[in-house]
């Protein structure tokens, strides 16, 4: 048996979903957070053991007439797929929007029962709802719903899904009369419907407080949505998110981790003896429990910074970020809902990059799907705190500068972007929802953290663990297969590959093949470098993530790889700003959905990433030692073409007017 | 003096006309707190008034402006609370 779940936008769908299937999808206190349909099975202690029903989660919309991608998601699956029974989650304290839709799932003939969902924060509210009379006027049955704690209602609900399968649904109101192509006699109709649910109501519903009339939440939020205060907020509660989780929590919970993989390595030398060729031992004990261990150390970092972002998320505090941000957004020619993609991609830029899908403006989404990646995010941390601890002392400047640099490019790339598409003067409207505020649920934080830690344990023990030991074998032999001898690393096959690629990478101060081997293996996953860095070095033993630091000798890392410090911040810099992993241009690939945008976006990715990394090197050079750095010139050269082609694409569409009238936000 | 007389006379009952007849107010104008009726959606783009419209923003609903945030109005339509930016203000015409 197949049930669709749908309903508004932030009603709590995904919250029943994961709450009558055992799964636990991504949820946000914020419109838009749910862009795909996702499947699950009903938990059986619900559904009864006879019955199989599966459940569709499918993102919110406000009618059947789509304006929105998701809503024409909607529309599809209810059409092609259909369901058996369709659960209508409706937000208790919004019928007078919410029903509009309901109206309009009854027509088509498929059994609906309403889950009126947040009925706890209508109880706060001393909102009553005649829930009886409401089944009778809709002709379906109501059940209350609340999406957390133990009377939650699904009982009831999975019951009267069960009861429902196979009836006849019949419809408060009629509009097969209407010609849908006449948009006059559409609307006609729309206004009807919207008068019988205006009737329906005034008799079900009794209300305390007026929504009309300001609340504390307007208090509220003229505080943290306000022109410059809030950014000042913002701006407070970002760096706390991130000092949290990079200075003083995770770290914490990191100690105990790399003690673990520190005895775990111990253990395994002590059981493969000296009897093992040495080759085979530093494969295993280097590349693999080395490389893999020096990114795993970092999960706890990675996991507090998840949790906190679920919190974040789901009070409600993000709609009103996009409010603040708007006006800077809008003078680079986007709108404030393009934070949110950004923020989500300081964890990860792949949902960070899936969340754009919420911006209705072409041009926009696609800039800021684009742009989104230039936020450092999770993968990127131990790249941060790695070469924080070794060139610069664990200084927390470091971390949060490489934040502010990503917000310079993005609104850089945004700028450009807007010249050479030559939109300036597009009319686009912002509208955003701002949903109540509540006090965020710990325990669904702590399940996205163990989600998202789940998947990252996944990653280091499959495409991480394959990279090292690819880049560990290629750093052993050469092509003849023989075992390179000590000093006569040049002749590797690593260093063969990475070689020539070195040379158009040294006006950025780190044209040495061990550099460029761990850059490239960046694309894969971004925690590479870190990991191949230490298998090419061999500095394992010298990587921990104790306070950030390194345990012995950061001087002797650092002279290792015969870097300067203002060279390590270029290279940094290039592994931050370039294109990201091959899974996040993967999504880039599926949100931009154009070859030109997408290979531009890549191509400005790379540029972006040079240009840092070359006038970090060359201009820090000067300033610490009065000297310039190597290959100026043949950099500089490189740099001119690359700004000469973007002038050249302003100028070309310049001369093309186009005003056009676009919904943005 | 005669003539000052006579623009002193016909400046009061222009801006006593003016407060009597209707004037186009959109949401910029508005003032806070208090219930509007919408009259029209001013915009030549079709998608965004049938968003509206699904909110349930339309000629002849009511709609309140809660507060001003700078550039941007929050305001109430149907019990739901929504952000807006001045253009969108602008095009609400009560």
């Amino acid at each position: 048996m197949k049930v669709a779940l749908t309903g508004n936008p932030n009603s709590g769908k995904t919250s029943l979903f994961n709450a009558i299937t055992g799964k636990i999808e991504h949820v946000g206190n914020w419109a838009g957070v749910t862009i795909e349909k996702k499947e699950g099975e009903i938990k059986r202690s619900l559904s009864g053991r006879d019955t199989f029903i599966t459940s569709v989660d499918l993102p919110g919309a406000y009618s059947m007439s789509p304006f929105t991608s998701e809503e024409n998601i909607t529309k599809d699956y209810i059409k092609n797929e259909n369901p058996d029974v369709i659960i209508n989650v409706v937000d208790a304290s919004n019928l007078s929007r919410s029903l509009f839709f309901t109206t309009q799932l009854l027509e088509l003939g498929i059994p609906v029962v309403v889950a009126l969902n947040k009925s706890d924060l209508n109880k706060k509210k001393q909102t009553v709802i005649n829930v009886v009379e409401l089944s009778q006027k809709l002709g379906c049955p109501v059940v209350e719903t609340v999406s957390s704690g133990n009377n939650n209602g699904m009982e009831k609900l999975i019951s009267s899904v069960v009861a429902v399968k196979y009836k006849k649904q019949s419809s408060p109101f009629d509009s097969s009369g209407v010609n849908i192509a006449d948009k006059r006699e559409v609307e006609a109709s729309d206004r009807k419907r919207f008068e019988l649910v205006k009737n329906i109501v005034s008799e079900v519903e009794h209300r305390q407080v007026r929504s009309s009339r300001q609340t504390r939440q307007d208090a509220v939020d003229r505080v943290l949505a306000h022109k410059w205060f809030g950014v000042l907020i913002f701006a407070v509660v970002m760096w706390g998110v991130f000092s949290i989780s990079q200075t003083y929590l995770g770290p914490l919970v990191a100690d105990t981790f790399v003690g673990w993989i520190d005895s775990f390595r111990g253990w395994v030398d002590g059981l493969i003896g000296k009897g093992v060729s040495p080759v085979l031992s530093s494969i295993l004990l280097d590349g693999i429990i080395g490389g893999v261990g020096a990114v795993v150390g970092f999960l706890p970092l990675i996991m507090v910074l998840f949790f906190l972002l679920a919190l974040l998320e789901d009070c409600g505090y993000m709609a009103r970020v996009a409010v603040v941000m708007d006006m800077f957004f809008k003078r680079v020619g986007l709108s404030g809902k393009s934070i949110i993609p950004m923020i989500i991609g300081t964890g990860c830029a792949i949902p960070g990059v899936m969340a754009t899908r919420t911006i209705k403006n072409e041009r926009q989404r696609r800039t800021t799907a684009m742009l989104t990646p230039f936020m450092p995010c999770g993968a990127k941390l131990p790249v941060i705190a790695l070469f924080a601890g070794v060139f610069f002392n664990d200084s927390a400047w470091v971390g949060t500068s490489m934040y502010f640099v990503g917000i310079a490019l993005i609104i850089v790339g945004a700028l450009l972007v807007v010249r050479i598409t030559g939109e300036k003067n597009a009319k686009s409207y912002f509208i955003m929802e701002l949903p109540e505020y509540k006090f965020p649920s710990i325990k669904r934080a702590v399940m996205e953290m163990l989600s998202r830690a789940e998947a990252f344990v996944i990653k280091a023990g499959t495409v991480i663990l394959l990279c090292n030991t690819v880049v560990q074998i290629m750093q052993t032999f050469n092509w003849k297969l023989q075992i390179v001898a000590q000093g006569a690393e040049e002749t590797s096959i690593l260093a063969s590959i990475a070689s020539p690629v070195a040379i158009l990478l040294i006006p950025l101060g780190f044209g040495v093949w061990q550099l460029v081997a761990a850059a490239i293996t960046g694309f894969i996953a971004k925690e590479n470098v870190v990991g191949t860095l230490a298998v090419v070095y061999g500095i394992t033993n010298f990587i921990d993530t104790e306070e950030l630091a390194l345990v012995e000798g950061a001087t002797d890392v650092a002279s290792v790889m015969g870097l300067s410090s203002v060279a390590a911040l270029a290279y940094l810099m290039f592994n931050l700003f370039t294109p990201p992993c091959f899974a996040a241009i993967g999504a880039m690939n599926a949100e931009l959905d154009n070859k030109k945008w997408l290979w531009g976006g890549i191509a400005f990715q790379l540029g972006m990433g040079y240009f840092v990394a070359f006038f970090t090197y060359q201009i820090g050079t000067l300033i610490t030692t009065g000297a310039l750095g190597n290959g100026l010139l043949p950099g500089l050269i490189a740099i001119c073409a690359m700004v000469g082609y973007v002038i050249y694409l302003m100028r070309v569409r310049k001369s093309i007017p186009s005003i056009k009238i676009g919904l943005s936000g | 003096m005669e003539h000052t007389i006579r623009t002193k006379i016909m400046t009061t009952i222009n801006k006593r006309m003016k407060t009597y007849a209707s004037e186009v107010v959109n949401l910029v104008k508005a003032q806070v707190n208090r219930e509007y009726t919408v009259k029209e959606i001013k915009t030549n783009d079709d998608e965004l008034k049938n968003f509206l419209f699904t909110l349930g923003c339309y000629e002849g609903e009511t709609v309140t402006v809660l507060s001003v945030l700078g550039e941007n109005y929050v305001v109430s339509v149907k019990d739901s609370r929504y952000c807006i930016d001045r253009d969108l203000a602008e095009a609400i015409i009560v």
